[in-house]
């Protein structure tokens, strides 16, 4: 085989930019980079374009617009224009979603997504476009990694301005981001699967629960009619959103072709839309919806914030109403009180007239997750979602002694719970614990006696401790309030603050440290998780009572040691 | 779950002083904040650490911009961790005064650290492992038993995980199915093209011993103290070429005079701004020097005979 033959798919890359150039000489020197320069001849693609458009300087002025293909390297995209070519940007890539779309008659894999300039620094300053990968770049670009972009283009439609990133572009990972997307594939996936990523999916489900509904648009120029249900089947389930009627009902096994699944909030969903094919499957394999309960019932411990559908058992432990006046002048009343299962607990707020009693068992269907200070609560709308049982599902839970075990690691790595124990070593005492001063108006904590919100203040005094603990793998921010932190130091916060007073702060916490540091700690509380990482709020910590003798004869068992 | 990428605090490793010294592979980070990590041979990625032991040497060094301190802490595998405490970190330097006037008294104990790696490169590649402090105390012997279990079972972890890449080609996808946790394939895949063939028995040696701290506490413990601060005695009297208070035996006798070896390595250092302190340790103690030996050579050399200085803190020049 000639190099021409070998490179024929790179040449003609070539030929696009450079018509004049000898298709030979290409290909001579995409043989230079692979065997010369070890450089992969789909990677060279680039460098051998600039290369000819070099040697050819007289052709670099025949092409029209000459100085867009000068190289114009940008730090933000405000420093680029409508029409610049040609241009290096470091970026960060936030989303990057593939799809099959229709280019001149040919089926191609496309991907568009979001990206971010000044990927060096703080979210906040930066700003995002949108981009379109028409050079299935797509094992460079994966979500939160940064890349250097090199030969993409400005594309302005609509007055907004977005990035091409082209065949011929160069993309250079200069921080791993997170698992690269996988093409598009025509094969159906697990619903499991299908959570990972954002993008366009094939499945294959049962569809578990569907009702209309309406949207209104917020410019106030009337309402869609939607549909919102969920698919289920052996490996989970999702919600869904359809901009267009679903001819199907609660029961069908249905195959989903091109759906697309966005995240909402902190849970994927499925979209559909005109171009998403829906079709009634046939299949006595899969899964009944009877079967399917087992997916489709959640627990507690489960609950991420923006899940709706959610099936679930419950145990109350308290139960409150409150009246208030609505913006429109109208009289409401809210319901709401603790809840429990054997796996966890959380609020429950319902919007209709529902009175259980501590201890009353209820069965929720089609009950939403809103997130409440940081953790995920229960939400009814109707009485009609709310059965109250005869039959208790579990023995009773004592509230007082509910706090289910988490290990640290599994706890960092899931959702925001509630009522929660668990262990860990205190591997850092935060400078700002002790005596602090809070904001008479919102309890915020006074910066040189001012509240970012209300100004100058006259602080109240409270009592914290700032630690984290760790467990050699994964860490959590503890946080301790003034009730738990009177606990565990065994003095009042009018000690404490005499202790200070009569040393100093850097005594304190040398005395916290001498105390508390590299000790384990068995805590209960509640989690909070987010993209910055875990904190545990605290309600009381106490030193971890397993034995030293204990715990090395469960390591030696574990690990099968003999000494 | 969708993927998130959470650039949170590192956690601190529990490792013995064993594992942490035998390493000499370094990760940088890429970018303005991006942490960087000692590997160690099990495929460890050590940012910060949790460890402990019984102070082994202490002492303070005054610079141009404030007072510094470094010292050692032996664990229960014999090997010491050392440690740094920079004049950048003035909220820690009222703590380490009183920790030297304990040292100084003559007490021995246990203390615990939490510090973060860092390391030097000399002129001829050796990588020197250490760690600058972040948090410290004393402790009583529970909480130093304490953390001998739990570094005893991450260690343990990391030689299982060790043994299950040994079959496994070096990627991730073959690693996990090997039954490498998911925190350790990295580190496991720069180790293993890192470092050569090595005998991880020598871990489990150091695992057994923290055990069997753990289950006999007292005896050991008592024993181990007590042949620190006899090796710590000898010390104080002055230069002393025994090396039983060092983990890293030399390979050789030493040859020549150690004076005359640090000038040679202070002068032929091509950097401009001269040589790193812990550059001309290396250099001493693989000619078969102890540390503590050298270590007080060029303070003679430089505070005494005045044949080297010391422009910017931690660097050396000659004298001409």
């Amino acid at each position: 085989m000639t190099d021409y033959e070998k490179y024929a798919a790179q040449v003609a890359l070539v030929k696009e930019e450079c018509k004049d150039a000898d298709n030979n000489e290409i290909a001579e020197e995409f043989r230079r980079y692979e065997e010369e320069f070890l450089i992969e001849p789909n990677d060279a693609v680039r460098s051998v374009i600039l290369k000819f458009m070099k040697a050819s300087g007289q052709e670099i002025k025949s092409i029209s617009n000459a100085q867009t293909r000068v190289e114009k390297k940008a730090d933000r995209f405000s420093d680029l224009g409508s029409e610049d070519k040609n241009v290096t940007i470091e970026v960060a890539v936030v989303t990057y979603v593939p799809r099959v779309q229709m280019v001149r008659g040919e089926e191609k894999q496309i991907a568009f997504g979001w990206i971010e300039d000044n990927p060096w620094e703080s979210n906040d300053k930066r700003v995002r476009w949108d981009f379109k990968d028409w050079g299935s770049h797509s094992e460079n670009l994966a979500p939160n990694s940064v890349v250097r972009l090199e030969g993409v283009s400005v594309n302005e439609w609509n007055e907004k301005r977005s990035i091409n990133i082209n065949r011929s572009s160069r993309v250079t990972v200069l921080r791993e981001g997170g698992p690269s997307v996988p093409p598009v594939s025509d094969e159906p996936v697990t619903i499991e699967k299908a959570s990972e990523n954002e993008g366009y999916v094939n499945l294959l489900a049962r569809i578990i629960s569907l009702k209309p509904d309406v949207i209104v648009k917020r410019d106030g120029s009337g309402s869609l009619d939607i549909f919102r249900g969920t698919f289920a089947d052996s490996s989970g389930k999702i919600s869904f959103l359809s901009w267009v009627p679903i001819n199907h009902e609660i029961g069908d096994l249905v195959k989903i072709e091109g759906a697309m699944i966005r995240k909402f909030r902190e849970t994927p969903e499925v979209n559909i839309n005109d171009r998403t094919k829906i079709e009634k499957y046939h299949d006595n394999n899969f899964a009944s919806t009877e079967e399917l309960s087992e997916v489709t019932t959640s627990k507690i411990g489960d609950l991420r914030n923006g899940m709706k559908d959610v099936i679930t058992t419950v145990q109350v432990e308290s139960w409150q109403s409150r009246t208030f006046t609505n913006s429109d002048g109208e009289e409401k009343t809210v319901r709401s009180g603790d809840i429990m299962d054997p796996t966890g607990r959380c609020r429950l707020t319902a919007w209709c007239e529902i009175d259980p009693k501590p201890g009353d068992f209820l069965h929720l269907t089609g009950a939403r997750v809103q997130f409440w200070q940081g953790s995920p609560d229960l939400v009814v709308d109707n009485s009609d979602q709310v059965s109250n049982l005869t039959d208790a599902p579990w023995e009773s839970i004592d509230p007082e002694q509910h706090w289910v075990d988490i290990e640290l690691s599994k706890l960092v790595t899931s959702g925001s719970r509630r009522g929660i124990k668990t262990k860990g070593t205190i591997v850092a005492i935060r400078s700002d614990s002790g005596i602090i001063q809070r904001c008479p108006e919102c309890r915020r904590i006074l910066r040189e006696s001012a509240c970012l919100d209300h100004g100058p203040q006259q602080g109240v005094e409270d009592l914290r401790l700032k630690f984290v603990v760790d467990n050699g793998i994964h860490n959590a921010s503890l946080i301790l309030g003034k009730e738990p932190s009177e606990k565990l130091l065994g003095n009042t916060q009018e000690a404490v603050k005499e202790i200070i007073s009569k040393t100093s702060q850097g005594d304190f916490l040398t005395e916290v440290r001498n105390n508390y540091l590299a000790r384990k700690v068995t805590i209960h509380g509640r989690s909070l998780v987010d993209a910055q990482g875990a904190m545990i709020l605290a309600e009381g910590v106490t030193f971890d009572d397993t034995s030293n003798e204990t715990a090395a004869n469960l390591v030696m068992e574990e690990w099968g040691v003999l000494l | 779950m969708i993927n998130q990428i959470r650039v949170g605090r590192q956690s601190a490793i529990r490792i013995f002083a064993q594992e942490y010294s035998d390493s000499n592979l370094p990760l940088e980070g890429v970018g303005e904040y991006a942490p960087s990590f000692i590997i160690t041979k099990l495929g460890a990625k050590v940012n910060r650490a949790l460890f402990g032991g019984v102070i082994d040497r202490f002492e303070r060094r005054d610079g141009d911009n404030g007072p510094s301190y470094s010292g050692q802490l032996r664990d229960a595998t014999g090997g010491i961790h050392r440690f740094q405490i920079a004049p950048f970190q003035p909220e820690l330097h009222a703590d380490a005064e009183e920790l030297l006037a304990r040292f100084e008294s003559g007490d021995r104990f246990l203390m615990m650290m939490v510090g973060r790696a860092r390391w030097f490169e000399s002129d001829d590649g050796g990588i020197f492992t250490s760690f600058r402090a972040e948090e410290f105390c004393i402790v009583e012997r529970e909480v130093y038993v304490n953390w001998l279990v739990e570094t005893s079972e991450a260690t343990l972890r990391r030689l299982s995980a060790y043994s299950a890449s040994l079959g496994s080609d070096n990627n991730p996808e073959a690693l996990e199915t090997a039954g490498v946790p998911s925190d350790l394939i990295e580190g496991m895949i720069l180790a293993k093209d890192h470092y050569g063939a090595f005998d991880p028995e020598s871990y489990r040696v150091g695992v057994l011993q923290g055990l069997s701290m753990a289950l006999n506490s007292n005896v050991e413990i008592e024993t181990m103290m007590a042949s620190s601060e006899s090796s710590q005695s000898d010390g104080d009297l002055g230069p002393s070429s025994s090396s039983a208070s060092e983990p890293e035996k030399p390979n050789s006798e030493p040859q020549g005079d150690v004076e005359d070896l640090i000038l040679n390595v202070v002068r032929n250092s091509s950097d401009v701004n001269g040589i790193p302190y812990d550059s001309i340790v290396l250099a001493c103690t693989e000619a078969g020097f102890s540390r503590e030996s050298s270590e007080d050579a060029i303070e003679d050399l430089r505070d005494i005979k005045c044949q080297i200085i010391e422009p910017r803190f931690g660097f050396f020049q000659i004298l001409d």
